[in-house]
């Protein structure tokens, strides 16, 4: 979800939750302030009723041995007077009959004298007319506030799309589908708010120090390439020269053929080294599009002098045929030819190779199972560190970088590879393609 | 044939002259860019083996300056650079090959041979050895006029290339490199040269021995022709 999406719910939420309780409390609220409103009064009215009392004089409104009573034509409110022999002074809630109507009063009952006797005065007012409020109170708050919410709600999310626009251009613009290395010239996002040019900054270093990265790689691998390679060039030539020379001793020529060797492997060891380093550095294109049956074909024509030199079988089920989309064909062409080209020099005489191409669930897998040595266990985790070489594979004559080959040309590709191998029994890679390279699983 | 040679490592200049030479070029050396330069403002060649890397000129400068003061020169790029990019911008600007150092004689050979013959329109190259008549464009092989369709890819490839520097011992580690350039693997002694060749034989052999196609012993293999 997204940080703005987030903001606002949560904004929206917080408000509802408050105005609930907020309309929930308010009869109690409104109830509270009318009680306090009405005792008021009862005590105004109170007084001001023992004023005309004393001023007036209480036979005025009372004989003796009778009560006094007055109330509105509705009820709502009343007014009595009696002798009484007690003490008293309280306002609280009660019902009471008037003619033969039972009504819900708030009464302030006080007793005061006057002359020789105890009076006990009492004010009611009806409640009824008190609650009588609340109801269209709570209603025209709740739609008010209701108003209210929504103004505040869509303030919010006009003021935090603004104040998150800064935030959303440098994910768009910098993060989302980005691919290192690329060549970018800085463009400041326009913002007063700190913290995302502070974000923004650091986003740009860190790009532009993995892009010096690449780069300097990329000069090393240039530069390395050059000085590595033209020694062995001018050696090598010089070789061939040699051998062409007609004075030159065929035992000569024998050593000299030696030495052509000898160079062919540093050239050899030096070629896939730098192959390696340019994988790892992007410098292939993913441009081609090949069906694994075609691939897999190539492959075969290469390899097959080495299969009848051992006399062992490959057996190609390519269950499926698949067009692989957005590949480097020769890479991929040299990860296979690793793979089964391993799976020879590693297999017994006479021994079997199966190449097995299919879907897998929802990923097109090729799988290459040989009937070879096999791999230790506490060896496995190694066999794709370069120039590292297993026990039973030192007398091959490799130098330990087929498996850093494959490795890095399938990382390349962001194709899976798991191996699973018994010694003695034999092993099998799997090689997992993403969906991005073949496209989805055909539905069955 | 006049091949201009722009190569800035003194040592392989003369290297690749002396091969030259050998083979009937006339040749000329340049070991900066300011020099070579000047050569192709003034002389016309047929070839250019341009060196991409030179210490006091931008290659692909002087590729275009060859271009243009030498259009009908073949150019030929040697490179130790290891810029895929590199690769696509010479043959865009009109490089007429690319070879990446480091690079066989014989390689560079049979590809000036392939420009002249492209160049001069030689479509038909049909050599008869006692009988099988080669034909390196088509690459087919007939015995008189019975097809030899046995013959793999890789095995003609071995052919034409024997063929093309006849005469010539080459070395397994020469062929090998020429059938297997572009594989990358981490064998170092391995080549199945021996296993192509002996099953080469067996293929002719069917029709007739093909006792052109010699071994010589300990160091590599010929083919023998006089035409």
């Amino acid at each position: 979800m997204k940080l703005q999406t987030k903001l606002t719910l949560f904004n929206a939420i917080s408000k509802l939750v408050i105005v609930t309780l907020f309309i929930l409390l308010l009869p109690n609220i409104i109830e509270k302030i009318n009680k306090n409103y009405t005792d008021n009064r009862l005590v105004k009215q109170k007084d001001k009723f023992l004023q005309k009392v004393r001023d007036n004089g209480i036979k005025y409104y009372i004989e003796d041995g009778d009560t006094y009573g007055s109330y509105l034509p509705l009820k709502e409110e009343f007014i009595s007077l009696e002798i009484v022999n007690y003490d008293l002074d309280t306002i609280r809630d009660e019902r009471r009959i008037v003619e033969r109507d039972t009504i819900a009063y708030r009464i302030l009952s006080h007793t005061f004298k006057a002359g020789k006797k105890n009076y006990l005065l009492e004010i009611g007012k009806s409640t009824e007319t008190i609650g009588e409020t609340t109801g269209p109170l709570q209603n025209i708050a709740f739609q008010i506030l209701l108003g209210m919410i929504l103004l505040t709600i869509l303030a919010d999310q006009i003021y935090s799309n603004y104040i998150l626009r800064p935030l959303s251009i440098i994910i768009r613009t910098k993060l989302i589908g980005n691919k290192f290395p690329k060549v970018t010239v800085y463009k400041e996002v326009k913002t007063s708010t700190s913290d995302f040019q502070h974000l923004d900054m650091s986003i740009h270093k860190m790009v532009e120090t993995i892009e010096t990265t690449f780069q300097k790689e990329r000069e090393f691998i240039s530069n390395a390439s050059h000085e590595l390679m033209t020694p062995i060039s001018i050696l090598q030539s010089k070789i061939e020269n040699m051998f062409e020379q007609d004075d030159i001793a065929d035992d000569l020529k024998v050593r000299l053929l030696e030495m052509q060797k000898i160079l062919n492997r540093l050239k050899s060891i030096t070629k896939t080294l730098l192959l390696i380093s340019q994988i790892e550095n992007d410098q292939f294109l993913k441009e081609d599009i090949i069906s694994v049956n075609d691939l897999l074909q190539d492959v075969y024509e290469e390899i097959s002098i080495r299969l009848q030199d051992r006399n062992i079988s490959l057996a190609m089920l390519v269950i499926d045929n698949v067009e692989l989309l957005g590949v480097n064909k020769f890479l991929l062409f040299n990860l296979l030819f690793n793979l089964i080209n391993n799976a020879i020099k590693y297999n017994r005489p006479d021994g079997e190779i199966t190449v097995t191409g299919q879907w897998v669930r929802n990923n097109y897998t090729i799988k290459i199972t040989d009937t070879g040595i096999g791999i230790a266990a506490d060896e496995l985790p190694y066999i794709f560190n370069r120039f590292k070489k297993m026990k039973q594979s030192l007398s091959q004559d490799s130098f330990g970088l087929g498996l850093p080959i494959v490795k890095s040309i399938a990382g390349f590709h962001q194709i899976g590879i798991d191996v699973v191998s018994e010694k003695g029994v034999g092993s099998t890679f799997t090689l997992t393609f993403p969906i991005k390279l073949t496209g989805n699983a055909p539905i069955l | 044939m006049n091949v201009l040679i722009i190569e800035d490592e003194k040592a392989l200049a003369h290297e690749l002259e002396f091969f030259l030479v050998k083979n009937n070029y006339i040749c000329e050396i340049c070991y900066d860019g300011a020099s070579a330069s000047e050569k192709i403002a003034v002389n016309l060649y047929d070839f250019i083996l341009l060196d991409l890397g030179l210490p006091d000129y931008e290659g692909l400068d002087l590729l275009r300056e060859a271009k243009k003061a030498n259009p009908e020169a073949a150019c030929i790029i040697l490179t130790a650079r290891a810029e895929v990019t590199d690769r696509v911008k010479g043959l865009d600007l009109g490089a007429d090959d690319y070879l990446a150092k480091p690079f066989s004689l014989l390689e560079l050979q049979s590809r000036m041979q392939a420009i002249t013959r492209r160049k001069f329109g030689i479509t038909q190259t049909v050599i008869d050895l006692d009988g099988f008549l080669v034909n390196i464009t088509d690459r087919t092989i007939l015995y008189h006029v019975n097809p030899v369709n046995t013959i793999t890819k890789k095995e003609f490839d071995l052919i034409a290339y024997l063929l093309l520097h006849k005469n010539r011992t080459l070395t397994r580690a020469q062929l090998s490199e020429h059938i297997w350039g572009s594989v990358i693997n981490d064998d170092y002694d391995s080549n199945f040269i021996d296993a192509h060749i002996k099953n080469i034989r067996k293929k002719l052999s069917v029709f007739a021995p093909a006792d052109w196609l010699e071994t010589v012993r300990g160091l590599g293999y010929r083919i023998k022709t006089n035409v």
